[in-house]
């Protein structure tokens, strides 16, 4: 019953209409680094897939996802937010970048996407919320950009108070800012190893976990912040290095010339 | 105290397992593996530890009660026993533990604390029996509270619903299991035929799911059907690791003769109550007759006609 339903869906609608898009904050003013990352990589993930998408700035992107986080992508009657669900379901519309891997590959693929969200994701948090310098100097100013007195003191704290509550459980709340570098360090190290000089990280085709990894190094490598430790760690891993160059130059100068 | 040896405390075991608890079976299990001097000690008093359970390890003036920052300690004193791998090898075995903290460990920690058969009948009731007071009253309520925090907080937003929480992670550690199952295929452990921190990591979470008193439920068929060389995986390893030391045995043993005790005296006591019934009955009969015999009790038969005419007369 179930797959006769998905296949009427799938032959009703076109696999991949023009009008898809993905709500996003506004980039310059107001996005935070964590979601700017996570942003990123759904868009390498798209544009590897060779997709068709426009990007919507929305001061309330946040509120209008499904689960409160962004990305989030609206194609048809469906939204989908977040990276993992986003890559689940264009999947099922077809488009995959992991068809040619071998069962113990995918397995891989799952555990190193898992090894992103459990590392990089909390560090990030961590360095944009927690630190305090960055904290008063970047991630208050920006998340509250768009909203007026005294909206832009209350939203922010809220979050604050949020996200310190998730970091608390996932036990990332208690650390020093040194073990949190020693869990970046851990987290490079293992991908630099992984990558090894290979193109992708499973040989000559880009999966989602490039898009993901270069989603987050990047934006961590790329952003001016008052710390500089996440950087300055990526920036001894030159594997990681050449990869980000390679995949730059690959899916982002082609955007770029088009312009 | 001596000063070279380490020690890891752990709560003590139960259901065939070295310990209840994953977090000691997973520092326990390292230990045994990279083959360190350690001195284990099985403890229901958590008085001395930081965080008021177990596993906590001590090793000159350093404490360490996370399981993560146990094996990092551990290797930084180089009796890791991850040295042998490649560095691909290295990096395959960060990610799958991130994997299993990051999914497994949730549903472990839901099935084990938060489902309500199971905290209120199995884990809730072990700790109050076994640990000492005052802590009897504290460790399981701790547990439960700290378990919901950590599966529910960490999914962070307010959009979505406890019910969808606890399907989501079912799921996901139920692909996270098969994922696993995979990368090990038919090999005897991880990466070759020595265990490394990965096996002690499943062993850890997939022990407890097969070997606890559980009710049937969908972490362990999973297992059961779809995963069954991590079944053998963690059977190789208690066979292999943990096999029963002499005490132990003594131990079980005395524990089946205490219960083969309960059973035979249940059906003594079968025998004694039938024996007391007929000698009651014997004695009965016996005081009965003899009263009858003796005249203590007279029993005479009139005519009802006789009674009648009686009655007329007067």
């Amino acid at each position: 019953m179930l797959m006769e339903a998905v296949k009427i869906e799938m032959g009703a609608t076109e696999r991949w209409p023009d009008n898809v898009k993905l709500y996003q904050q506004y980039q310059a003013e107001q996005i935070t680094f964590p979601d700017y990352a996570a942003s990123l990589s759904v868009k390498t993930f798209l544009y590897m897939c060779g997709l068709e998408f426009s990007t919507v700035p929305k001061i309330n992107a946040e509120e209008m996802s499904p689960s409160g986080r962004v990305p989030f992508i609206h194609i048809g009657p469906f939204l989908v937010s977040e990276f993992e669900p986003i890559v689940a379901y264009v999947q099922t519309r077809g488009f995959g970048l992991n068809d040619d891997l071998t069962d113990v590959q995918k397995s891989e693929l799952k555990a190193y996407i898992k090894l992103i969200g459990s590392t990089l994701v909390n560090a990030e948090l961590y360095l944009s919320w927690l630190v305090p310098e960055v904290y008063e100097k970047v991630t208050k100013a920006r998340y509250g950009a768009m909203y007026a007195w005294p909206l832009n003191c209350i939203l922010p704290y809220q979050k604050f108070l949020s996200v310190q509550k998730q970091l608390a459980a996932s036990e990332w709340k208690n650390k020093t800012f040194a073990e949190v570098c020693e869990e970046v360090e851990t987290c490079c190290q293992a991908l630099n190893d992984r990558l090894g000089t290979q193109n992708f990280f499973f040989g000559k085709k880009p999966t989602e976990l490039d898009a993901l990894v270069f989603g987050h190094i990047s934006t961590l490598l790329t952003t001016d912040l008052p710390r500089n430790e996440f950087a300055d760690i990526i920036r001894r891993y030159d594997n990681l290095l050449v990869f980000l160059k390679r995949i730059d130059a690959e899916y982002f100068d082609a955007l770029r010339n088009s312009y | 105290m001596e000063d070279n040896v380490l020690h890891l405390d752990i709560w003590p075991g139960e259901w065939d397992l070295p310990s209840v608890d994953p977090n000691c079976l997973a520092a326990l299990a390292y230990c045994r593996f990279s083959g360190v001097p350690v001195k284990i000690r099985k403890s229901c008093n958590p008085w001395n530890s930081p965080n008021g359970t177990f596993p906590v390890m001590t090793y000159k003036n350093v404490t360490e009660t996370k399981v993560g920052n146990i094996f990092t300690y551990l290797r930084k004193q180089n009796w890791g026993i991850d040295s042998s791998l490649s560095r691909k090898e290295c990096a395959d075995v960060v990610a799958f533990s991130a994997m299993i903290d990051e999914v497994i460990q949730p549903a472990v920690l839901h099935l084990l604390w938060i489902d309500n058969d199971h905290y209120s009948n199995i884990t809730g009731p072990w700790f109050t029996r076994h640990a000492v007071l005052p802590y009897k009253f504290v460790v399981s309520g701790r547990a439960h509270k700290e378990a919901k925090r950590k599966v529910f907080e960490s999914q962070g937003t307010d959009n979505v619903t406890a019910a969808d929480v606890e399907t989501k992670i079912y799921k996901d550690a139920k692909d996270c299991l098969s994922n696993i199952s995979q990368k090990l295929g038919d090999k005897n452990y991880f990466f070759g035929d020595q265990p490394c921190s990965l096996d002690a990591l499943v062993f850890s979470y997939v022990a407890p799911l097969l070997k606890a008193p559980l009710n049937s439920n969908q972490l362990t068929n999973h297992l059961r059907i779809h995963c069954e060389n991590l079944c053998f995986h963690t059977r190789r390893i208690l066979r292999e690791f943990f096999p029963l030391t002499a005490e132990e045995m003594a131990e079980k043993q005395k524990e089946e003769e205490r219960k083969k005790a309960a059973d035979s005296e249940s059906k003594e006591g079968k025998i004694r109550n039938r024996d007391m019934l007929i000698a009651g009955a014997f004695a009965l009969t016996a005081m009965t007759l003899y009263a009858f015999s003796s005249g203590l009790v007279n029993v005479k038969i009139f005519d009802a006609v006789d009674v009648e005419d009686n009655l007329l007369d007067a």
